[in-house]
C-alpha cells in the first residue's frame, strides 16, 4: 500500500493538501498575488504615498515615446540575442564533454555550476575589478603581451562585457538541464549508431541534439525569461554615480522608475509588457517545438 | 501582601523622579551620513535630553543610497522615523505627498527660532502651504587645488581674481603623463558632470543663464548664454582637462582624493575626510564666469513626520538642532557650514582644525544660487544628466543632446505639476 503513495486516496488526500498548504498560500499570495497587484496598479498613477488614481491605460500609451523605456528595451533585446544563443551552446558544449567518462567529471561539473550558487553581487564586485579600466586584471594581461588598454565597461564595450558575465553566470544551469537530459538517452541507440558506422559528429547531429530538443526547448525558454529579467549583474557592474546605468535594461529602469521616481504606474506598466514580451516568444518556442516534434 | 505594600509606598517615595521616567517620549531621527557623525550627533543629543528629560532621541544613520529607500518604504509602512534629514531639491517632492509635519504653527508660537538663520537656504522650506522643514547646514561649492602638483608645474595658485579662463588653462597645464607611457596619469580636474550641484550649475550660472526657470516650468539648459558655457565644459572635457566617469570609477569617483586630479570643486562635506589627506592642499573661490562669479548652495534640511504621535517633542528636537547649542556642535564637526549667522561667526566653525579660509565657504552664500527645488526634481535631474552622460561618453553631440534634454525634462516638469 505504501508503495502507491504517490496516488492518495479518501482521507489522505486531506493531508496531502495540508502539508501542501504552506507552500501554496506563498505561491499564491505572493507570486499571483504580486501578478495581481502589478497588472492592477498599471492602470494608476501611483507615488507610494498618496491614494492612487485611476489612468486608465495612459501608463501604457505613454510608453512607445518613453526615451528611457525605449532605450531599455533595445538594450534588452540586444542583450537577449547574444546571451541565449551563448547560454545554450556554451552548456550544451560543456554538458556534452562531460558527460563522458574523463577524469575529474565531478569535479569539472563542481566548478561549472560554481557561478549559479554564488551570490551575484558578490560576483559581480570581482568581474568590476576584472574588467576595471586602469587597475583591472584584464587589462594587466592585455598590457604584459603588449596590447592597448580595453574599456570593458566603457561604452563601446560594456553590453558584451555584461553578456558574458551573464553567461558565465548561466553555463552551470544549461549543464545541469542537459547533462539530465542527455543521461536519459539510452546507450544503446548510439551502440547502434556506432555499428552502423555514424561518426561521433553524425551521432551528435543526429541523435543527441534530436533527442535533447525538449531540453533545449525548455532551457531555450528559461534563458529568454533570464536575459529579459537581466537586473544584478547590470546593477553591480553598470550603475553609474548618479543612480543611472550604463546600459539601463528594461528591469532596471523599472526599478529606477518606481523606486527612485516615485512613478509605481508606469513601473507596473512596463512590468506588465515585459510579461507579454517573455510569454509571447515562450509561445513562439512553444509553436517550434511542436512543429519540429519535440513533444 | 505587605511586602508588595511597602514596595509600592517605596516606588510611590521616588515618585518624583520616576515619573518621568515612566512619561517618557522616544523619538527617532534618521539621516544619511556616515559612521562618525554618529557620534557628534549623540552628542547634541545628550545636550538635548539634559534640557528635555522626558524625551530621548535614538539617532539612525544610513548611507546616501539606502537612506533614501529606507525612508520610502518606512513611510510607505506607516513607520516613519519622527525626524529625518532632508535634501533641499527635492523637499517638495516629500512635502506635496503629504509626507512632512508642517511646522508653521510651531514657528508662530516662537518666531525667535529662525533668527539669525540664512534666509536663502530657509526660504526654500517657506512654501505657500506652509513651513515643513529647517535648513539643518548648509553647503556651498568653493574649488580644491593640489598645492603639490601646482608647485611641480609651476602654475600659480588659484585666487579670487580666477576666472575659467584660467582655469582651462591650468587644467590644461596640469594634465599631464608623467610617466611617459603616452596616456595621461594626472588630470587637470576631477568633478561630477552630471548632477549640476559640484561643477556645470555654477559655470552656466557664471554665464548669466540659470538651468530652469524661476517658476520651475521649463528648462532652459539648452538656450542662450547656457549655450556658450556648454561649449566652454564641453571644450575642456573634451581637451582631457576633465576625468571622465571610467577614470573617476578607477579612483573612487574622487580624483583629488586619489592623488591624480589637481582641482575638484566640491562643498565642506570633504574637509574632514581631506584632513588625512598627505599632499598640500587649499581652497579659492569658484572661477568668475564671463557674467559674473557664482556658485551653488544647497542645504541638508530637518523635517519631522505627518505621522508622528509626537510633534511636540519631535518640533523641540528640530528647533534644538537650530539653536546656537546645535549648531556649534555641527561646526565642530566639520561637515558642513552652520545655519545661523551667529554660529558661522564663531570660533566653533572658524577655527576648526586644518589650515584653510573657512569664510570662503561663507563668503560664496551671497554670490550663490540656491539648487532648484521642486516637485519631480530628481526625475528631471536624472533626465537631463543621463542625457549629459551620454556626451561625456561620447555616444551623442552635445548639441544633440541639448535638443532633446529640453523636450524631455520638460515633459517631467509637466508630469510634475
Amino acid at each position: 500500500m505504501h508503495t502507491r503513495g504517490i496516488n492518495p486516496r479518501g482521507g489522505q488526500k486531506v493531508w496531502v493538501w495540508i502539508l501542501l498548504a504552506p507552500t501554496l498560500v506563498g505561491l499564491v499570495v505572493g507570486a499571483v498575488g504580486s501578478i495581481a497587484a502589478t497588472f492592477g496598479i498599471s492602470f494608476f498613477s501611483w507615488d507610494l504615498l498618496t491614494p492612487p488614481e485611476w489612468v486608465g491605460i495612459e501608463n501604457y500609451t505613454d510608453l512607445p515615446g518613453n526615451r528611457k523605456f525605449r532605450k531599455a528595451l533595445f538594450n534588452t533585446t540586444m542583450f537577449s540575442i547574444m546571451y541565449v544563443p551563448a547560454t545554450i551552446v556554451i552548456s550544451l558544449v560543456v554538458a556534452v564533454m562531460l558527460n563522458r567518462h574523463i577524469v575529474g567529471k565531478s569535479f569539472f561539473r563542481m566548478i561549472f555550476f560554481l557561478p549559479v550558487i554564488t551570490s551575484p553581487t558578490a560576483v559581480g564586485l570581482v568581474w568590476s575589478w576584472i574588467y576595471a579600466k586602469d587597475k583591472g586584471a584584464l587589462n594587466a594581461v592585455l598590457d604584459v603581451i603588449g596590447m592597448e588598454p580595453v574599456s570593458w565597461l566603457g561604452s563601446k564595450m560594456v553590453l558584451y562585457s555584461v553578456v558574458i558575465v551573464n553567461v558565465w553566470g548561466a553555463i552551470g544551469e544549461g549543464m545541469i538541464i542537459f547533462l539530465a537530459g542527455s543521461q536519459a538517452i539510452p546507450r544503446d541507440v548510439y551502440e547502434a549508431a556506432t555499428i552502423d558506422g555514424a561518426t561521433p559528429f553524425q551521432q551528435f547531429w543526429t541523435l543527441t541534439i534530436p533527442l535533447l530538443l525538449p531540453s533545449l526547448f525548455f532551457q531555450t525558454v528559461l534563458s529568454t525569461i533570464n536575459a529579459f529579467q537581466a537586473f544584478d549583474y547590470v546593477y553591480i557592474l553598470t550603475a553609474t554615480s548618479s543612480g543611472g546605468s550604463s546600459m539601463p535594461t528594461l528591469v532596471f529602469q523599472i526599478y529606477r522608475d518606481g523606486f527612485n521616481f516615485f512613478r509605481m504606474g508606469s513601473a507596473s506598466a512596463q512590468s506588465v509588457v515585459l510579461a507579454l514580451v517573455v510569454l509571447s516568444l515562450t509561445l513562439v518556442y512553444s509553436r517550434l517545438q511542436k512543429r519540429w516534434g519535440g513533444e | 501582601m505587605k511586602p508588595i505594600f511597602l514596595t509600592m509606598a517605596a516606588l510611590a517615595g521616588l515618585g518624583i523622579s520616576a515619573m518621568p521616567a515612566t512619561a517618557q517620549t522616544e523619538l527617532t531621527y534618521m539621516m544619511w551620513g556616515d559612521p562618525p557623525e554618529i557620534a557628534v550627533w549623540n552628542q547634541i543629543v545628550d545636550e538635548f535630553e539634559a534640557l528635555h528629560p522626558n524625551i530621548s532621541v535614538k539617532v539612525e544613520i544610513a548611507d546616501w543610497d539606502s537612506y533614501w529607500d529606507k525612508l520610502r518604504i518606512q513611510t510607505v509602512g506607516g513607520t516613519a522615523p519622527d525626524i529625518f534629514a532632508m535634501d533641499a531639491p527635492i523637499y517638495p517632492d516629500w512635502q506635496s505627498r503629504g509626507a512632512l509635519l508642517d511646522l508653521s504653527p510651531y514657528l508662530a508660537a516662537s518666531p525667535e527660532v529662525l533668527e539669525g538663520v540664512y534666509p536663502g537656504p530657509l526660504s526654500t522650506y517657506q512654501l505657500d502651504s506652509g513651513t515643513f522643514g529647517l535648513p539643518r547646514d548648509m553647503q556651498t561649492i568653493v574649488m580644491f587645488y593640489n598645492k603639490d602638483m601646482f608647485d611641480a608645474a609651476g602654475v600659480s595658485y588659484p585666487d579670487d581674481s580666477w576666472t575659467l579662463e584660467d582655469l582651462s588653462a591650468a587644467a590644461a597645464a596640469l594634465t599631464l603623463d608623467t610617466n611617459g607611457d603616452g596616456r595621461t596619469d594626472q588630470w587637470g580636474i576631477s568633478t561630477e558632470l552630471w548632477d549640476m550641484e559640484p561643477f556645470w550649475g555654477p559655470v552656466v550660472y557664471s554665464y548669466g543663464a540659470s538651468p530652469i526657470s524661476d517658476d520651475y516650468t521649463s528648462t532652459l539648459v539648452g538656450e542662450g548664454a547656457a549655450l556658450d558655457a556648454w561649449d566652454y565644459i564641453n571644450t575642456l572635457y573634451t581637451s582631457g582637462g576633465i576625468m571622465s566617469d571610467e577614470d573617476l570609477e578607477s579612483y573612487g569617483y574622487d580624483g583629488f582624493l586619489a592623488g591624480v586630479a589637481a582641482m575638484t570643486f566640491s562643498g565642506h562635506w570633504v574637509v574632514p575626510g581631506y584632513a588625512d589627506l598627505t599632499f598640500g592642499w587649499d581652497i579659492a573661490p569658484f572661477p568668475k564666469g564671463p557674467a559674473s562669479r557664482a556658485t551653488l548652495v544647497n542645504s541638508a534640511g530637518i523635517v519631522a513626520s505627518a505621522t508622528t504621535a509626537h510633534p511636540d517633542e519631535a518640533v523641540e528636537f528640530i528647533k534644538f538642532v537650530i539653536s546656537e547649542a546645535g549648531q556649534t556642535r555641527l561646526a565642530e564637526l566639520g561637515f558642513a557650514i552652520p545655519v545661523l549667522d551667529s554660529v558661522v561667526n564663531s570660533p566653533a566653525y572658524l577655527d576648526q582644525p586644518g589650515a584653510i579660509d573657512q569664510t570662503i565657504f561663507t563668503d560664496a552664500v551671497a554670490y550663490a544660487h540656491t539648487k532648484p527645488s521642486f516637485r519631480g526634481y530628481e526625475e528631471w535631474s536624472a533626465t537631463v544628466g543621463d542625457l549629459l552622460s551620454e556626451v561625456w561618453l561620447d555616444e551623442m553631440s552635445m548639441q544633440d543632446a541639448l535638443a532633446e534634454i529640453t523636450p524631455s525634462a520638460d515633459e517631467v516638469l509637466a508630469d510634475n505639476q
